[in-house]
């Protein structure tokens, strides 16, 4: 193949909109990470979950596809609530809160999300489901050199986008963004500043779950809904919040860019058939050389 | 104010508190004296609420505040100021005053005590958009003590205000505490520094091993070979005149 610098500007531009809804997955994995102190191995689920109600919302319901993208945030958000509180919750009542339940925590979130894909087989079958979305209204982006990027790329990259941005003004600017830092950062001092710490948690675990939702929603028109998933993206993004440094916001987001990026580059001058590898290559390298991430800071300490 | 009655506590089976009453008047200031493990912030922990109680109970203002959650009993202006060491050294200054305030609505009144911690702490203005990370031991136990002002509270209790300062700073912190008194908000101060927290107080408990071992007015136990042999002392000399003033 001759090297062909339009094509590779263009594999660039796929994996960076890629790469932004790995991050906003991340972001939701590492929010719930420096809030509860737990990895959340059923994240997967939420994005296939918010996936699901968005389809229903435009195909069965015939709701407008952004109005769908925020009906779905909310129902997943909601949805992730429920679980958080109904199951996970329960473990953390034998004392010392979500930090000590640990391993009880991941083999929990395990069992959640195999639980999670199953109902979704019951309520929506196992095959493939086309999310068809009308999306003429945003206009296709010309780049220089004939390279030119569909509207559900141009709508995923700016939705994600003002995602990170919402959640960076919400954390930095309010009131309840300031708490739910707080909360990250410690809760015994959180509850001493009069903050309702069990609720900030909900509202940590339900913001996660809508930012996965945001993710299924725009993924689906590229590729289509399916039970499974959530699987392979929990992984990407996994590895993106690992690249990035587990635990930090804007490393999520950079190291989504980089899986996306690596795995484009990765599938159009390796091998497209093991384009899920790179990934997982990327993550290995940074585990060498970086092991905190990217961004990570040295193991979080606590007093 | 404050009446804790036959408080026992501990963390799982281990049992700390044995048994504790004391009592806080309004508008006083008491101090708690114990060294290290002796369940001074064991204490703190469970009229705060972060730890359940296994026997006795608590009233705050009247009310019974046992079974209450952390946070509601700050809403109910019963505020503990933490160690130094635990503002959140990833927010700014300001930040950190601000979180102080979170329970309150009251936006004017919020500026305006801001305004006031800032003139109790210079300081504190000076490094306001700074990362409360970066300050000095001293200036941190600023930064927590103004985070308790700005609760707008009843009670203020401190932990270990002295904590690993020098004695210069101590004074200054002293002095600062007995100002807050002066505003009408009853204290508590949990601490180490014998002399200097006798100074300030009008009536002391001594904790050890989980119970109170003595207790009477301060000017009593400044005096008392009793207390004496429980402690070395204070590191800070006769320091009474540069508190009153």
């Amino acid at each position: 193949m001759d090297f062909d610098y339009n094509s590779l500007l263009a594999f660039i531009i796929f994996g960076i909109t890629i790469g932004v809804v790995y991050g906003i997955v991340a972001l939701g994995i590492s929010l719930i990470y420096s809030g509860l102190d737990i990895v959340h191995f059923a994240h997967g689920e939420m994005y296939m979950f918010g996936a699901f109600f968005g389809l229903v919302l435009v195909q069965e319901l015939s709701v407008p596809y952004p109005i769908a993208l925020i009906g779905a945030m909310i129902l997943t958000a909601l949805f992730g609530m429920t679980v958080e509180r109904v199951f996970y919750r329960r473990l953390t009542r034998g004392g010392g809160g979500y930090t000590v339940a640990g391993m009880g925590m991941i083999i929990c979130g395990f069992g959640m999300s195999m639980t999670l894909v199953n109902v979704a087989y019951f309520i929506w079958g196992a095959e493939a489901e086309p999310f068809r979305a009308n999306l003429d209204y945003i206009p296709r982006l010309s780049f220089p050199g004939d390279i030119e990027v569909p509207e559900s790329y141009v709508l995923t990259a700016i939705i994600s986008v003002a995602l990170m941005a919402a959640l960076h003004y919400f954390l930095r600017y309010t009131k309840t963004g300031l708490a739910v830092r707080a909360v990250a950062h410690n809760k015994d001092i959180a509850y001493l500043m009069g903050i309702n710490v069990p609720l900030m948690i909900s509202l940590i675990f339900g913001l996660a779950c809508g930012l996965g939702a945001a993710a299924g929603v725009l993924i689906g028109p590229m590729q289509s809904v399916q039970v499974e998933m959530g699987y392979l993206m929990l992984m990407k993004a996994f590895a993106a919040a690992v690249v990035g440094g587990f635990g930090s916001l804007p490393g999520a987001i950079l190291g989504g860019i980089m899986v996306g990026v690596f795995e484009n580059l990765g599938a159009a001058y390796i091998s497209a058939s093991h384009k899920d590898i790179y990934a997982f290559l990327l993550l290995i390298l940074v585990l060498i050389f970086k092991p905190s991430g990217l961004l990570g800071v040295e193991a979080k300490v606590k007093a | 104010m404050l009446q804790i009655n036959d408080v026992h506590a501990g963390y799982g089976n281990l049992k700390i508190l044995r048994g504790i009453d004391m009592h806080v008047p309004t508008g006083g200031i008491v101090t708690l004296l114990g060294g290290n493990g002796t369940g001074k912030s064991t204490l703190l922990k469970a009229v705060s609420g972060l730890i359940p109680l296994m026997e006795g109970k608590v009233l705050f203002d009247g009310v019974n505040i046992s079974n209450m959650k952390p946070h509601e009993r700050v809403r109910l202006g019963l505020v503990q100021v933490t160690q130094a060491k635990e503002a959140y050294p990833a927010m700014t200054v300001e930040e950190n005053l601000m979180l102080g305030a979170y329970i309150r609505r009251d936006r004017t009144d919020i500026v305006a005590d801001l305004e006031r911690v800032y003139e109790m702490f210079p300081v504190l203005r000076e490094r306001r958009k700074q990362m409360s990370g970066t300050l000095s031991g001293g200036e941190v136990q600023m930064l927590v003590m103004g985070r308790g002002i700005m609760a707008k509270p009843k009670m203020l209790m401190l932990d270990e205000p002295s904590a690993a300062l020098a004695p210069k700073v101590v004074l200054e912190i002293f002095a600062n505490i007995n100002r807050i008194a002066k505003t009408g908000v009853t204290i508590l101060v949990v601490e180490q520094n014998v002399r200097m927290a006798l100074i300030l107080a009008q009536y002391g408990y001594i904790i050890r091993d989980g119970v109170i071992m003595i207790e009477g007015k301060a000017e009593q136990l400044i005096s008392d070979p009793a207390v004496k042999e429980s402690f070395l002392g204070g590191s800070v000399a006769d320091t009474s005149k540069a508190l009153t003033n």
